[in-house]
């Protein structure tokens, strides 16, 4: 029973200081302010470190959704709902899970590894030694510029999802642009955009509050700052599914009430 | 400056734990204005813990700190910061900012404890890095230094602010010989030219010997024995005469 037990009390007394240390960044952001260049900083670094990364596997999502989609509407002759389809399911459920989990293991690990190594290195320390909040200096800055440019880098991704998809569309599917995009507005309604840019924010989210979280926790030395890493991939990773999960039960439960007005 | 009778930092039965493990167990120690103090101690008696608990790194479980008159183990953390431009803390690693450059680092502190000018900043930097004999290296980012270089650089940040009280952390752990030694010799300077006054966690007696004015020895959480470096010289404490045997057998390796 204890075997049972352990991990799961470590599991929440984790998940608890998460969110107490989520909830004193948020006491700072709003009691004391942010220094604003370093959030620009920061946006412009996380954003420029992984653009393209992030633009590619929008763009693969997308072409193996039409690939993927072109062999089960072919049987149907439903080929021109091919674009419909491909962009409603890319935007609404695959692009984001699999962006988000592209990001965590980029964006998500490059943070707990810095935090982590100013940590056991002793920076964080020297930082309030020096007369600073690290809260206020160093996570906070992280924590925002990574929620704003991973739900950027979220959006791209998906953008480039639909441009990989027209393109297997033309190449593999033989179906001609203007078949493909005519069907996109009539499939994929403004609740999937909707839907699928609030998962793009609860991952955005979600990655920010963990890597920073573990980052900023690291304990022992060179091996913490591994096991930082590690746990933060785990922890982002599974959390992302269960956001997943979580927002479109309540995506579709919003929908379901607004349809009814 | 020699030391004066007035004590500038009081440690009154501190108790610090971590879970069930008691680190420190509740002794009790002053440092007078002026001195150089050395508390010496083997790997994991809680000397890193005691300084942390002076600059409010940690806090103690029950006890008094006092520093400069100020009982400050109930401060909180914006209660701390006049206290910590009081006590500069040079770290056991040089635990200097990656991204930022040696100018940037050591104006760092003086940003946010005083208000100066660029100019005044550039003028501070350029004295402190003097102080530590390592003119030229603004430009520099830490990693293009070596380790030695990055704790002189660690030691001019922590001296910039002119703190009256300075605390080193084990400063010669992973250095040379040499380095030790302009280390040590810097340790000394600084305190005789800056008039503070040193408190420094160490395990190395032989620097304890050299520029101490007065030794703390710590053995699992308590104090086993204290006094100046010719009263220890005659101890009979078995940890005190384990350093003394490594002190000499250093000695007779170099002879």
């Amino acid at each position: 029973m204890t075997a049972v037990m352990n991990p799961l009390v470590r599991f929440l007394d984790d998940l608890g200081q998460c969110v107490l240390f989520v909830k004193e960044l948020l006491r700072i952001l709003f009691f004391q302010g942010c220094p604003t260049r370093l959030v620009f900083e920061q946006i412009w670094s996380v954003t420029m470190q992984s653009l393209s990364t992030t633009a590619m596997a929008g763009f693969f999502v997308g072409a193996i959704m039409t690939v993927q989609f072109t062999m089960q509407v072919s049987e149907f002759g439903a080929l021109g709902f091919l674009g419909g389809l491909a962009t409603s399911a890319t935007i609404r459920e695959v692009g984001p899970l699999l962006i988000a989990f592209m990001l965590s293991g980029k964006v998500g690990a490059f943070t707990s590894a810095e935090l982590g190594t100013m940590r056991v290195t002793e920076q964080i320390d020297a930082v309030r030694c020096l007369g600073a909040n690290p809260l206020k200096e160093l996570i906070l800055p992280r924590f925002i510029g990574i929620i704003v440019s991973s739900f950027f880098l979220l959006v791209a991704g998906l953008m480039m999802s639909i441009a990989g998809g027209l393109l297997l569309g033309i190449v593999f599917s033989g179906i001609n642009p203007e078949e493909y995009v005519r069907h996109i507005p009539t499939v994929v309604s403004l609740g999937s955009i909707v839907s699928g840019l609030f998962k793009c924010l609860a991952f955005a989210v979600l990655l920010a509050s963990i890597c920073t979280y573990k980052g900023y926790s690291t304990t022992g030395g060179a091996k913490g700052v591994g096991q930082s890493v590690v746990k933060t991939a785990v922890a982002t990773m599974v959390g992302i599914v269960f956001v997943d999960w979580a927002t479109s039960i309540i995506s579709d439960a919003v929908l379901e009430v607004y349809l009814s007005l | 400056m020699e030391a004066s009778s007035q004590k500038i930092i009081e440690f009154k039965k501190v108790i610090k734990k971590f879970g069930e493990r008691t680190i420190l167990k509740g002794f009790s120690f002053d440092v007078l204005e002026g001195e150089i103090l050395f508390i010496l101690g083997t790997s994991g008696t809680g000397k890193s813990v005691l300084l942390k608990n002076l600059v409010g790194l940690l806090r103690p479980t029950s006890g008094e700190i006092w520093i400069d008159g100020e009982e400050v183990s109930g401060f909180s953390e914006e209660e701390y910061l006049p206290i910590r431009k009081k006590c500069g803390m040079v770290f056991q690693h040089p635990a200097l900012f990656d991204s930022l450059t040696v100018y940037e680092n050591i104006a760092f502190g003086l940003r946010r404890h005083y208000r100066l000018s660029e100019e005044e900043i550039s003028q501070k930097v350029k004295a402190s890095l003097a102080l530590v004999n390592m003119d030229g290296v603004e430009d520099k980012l830490p990693t293009e230094l070596s380790y030695g270089m990055q704790k002189r650089v660690s030691l001019a940040r922590t001296v910039a602010v002119d703190p009256k009280i300075l605390l080193f952390d084990e400063p010669t752990t992973g250095l040379d010989p040499v380095t030790t030694n302009v280390v040590n010799q810097l340790i000394k300077d600084l305190s005789r030219k800056l008039k503070t006054t040193s408190l420094v966690v160490s395990h190395d007696m032989h620097c304890a010997l050299d520029i101490a004015d007065r030794i703390i020895v710590l053995d699992k959480g308590n104090i086993v024995d204290q006094g100046t470096p010719q009263e220890l010289l005659k101890s009979d404490v078995p940890l005190v005469q384990d350093f003394m045997a490594e002190v000499n057998e250093k000695q007779e390796g170099t002879a």
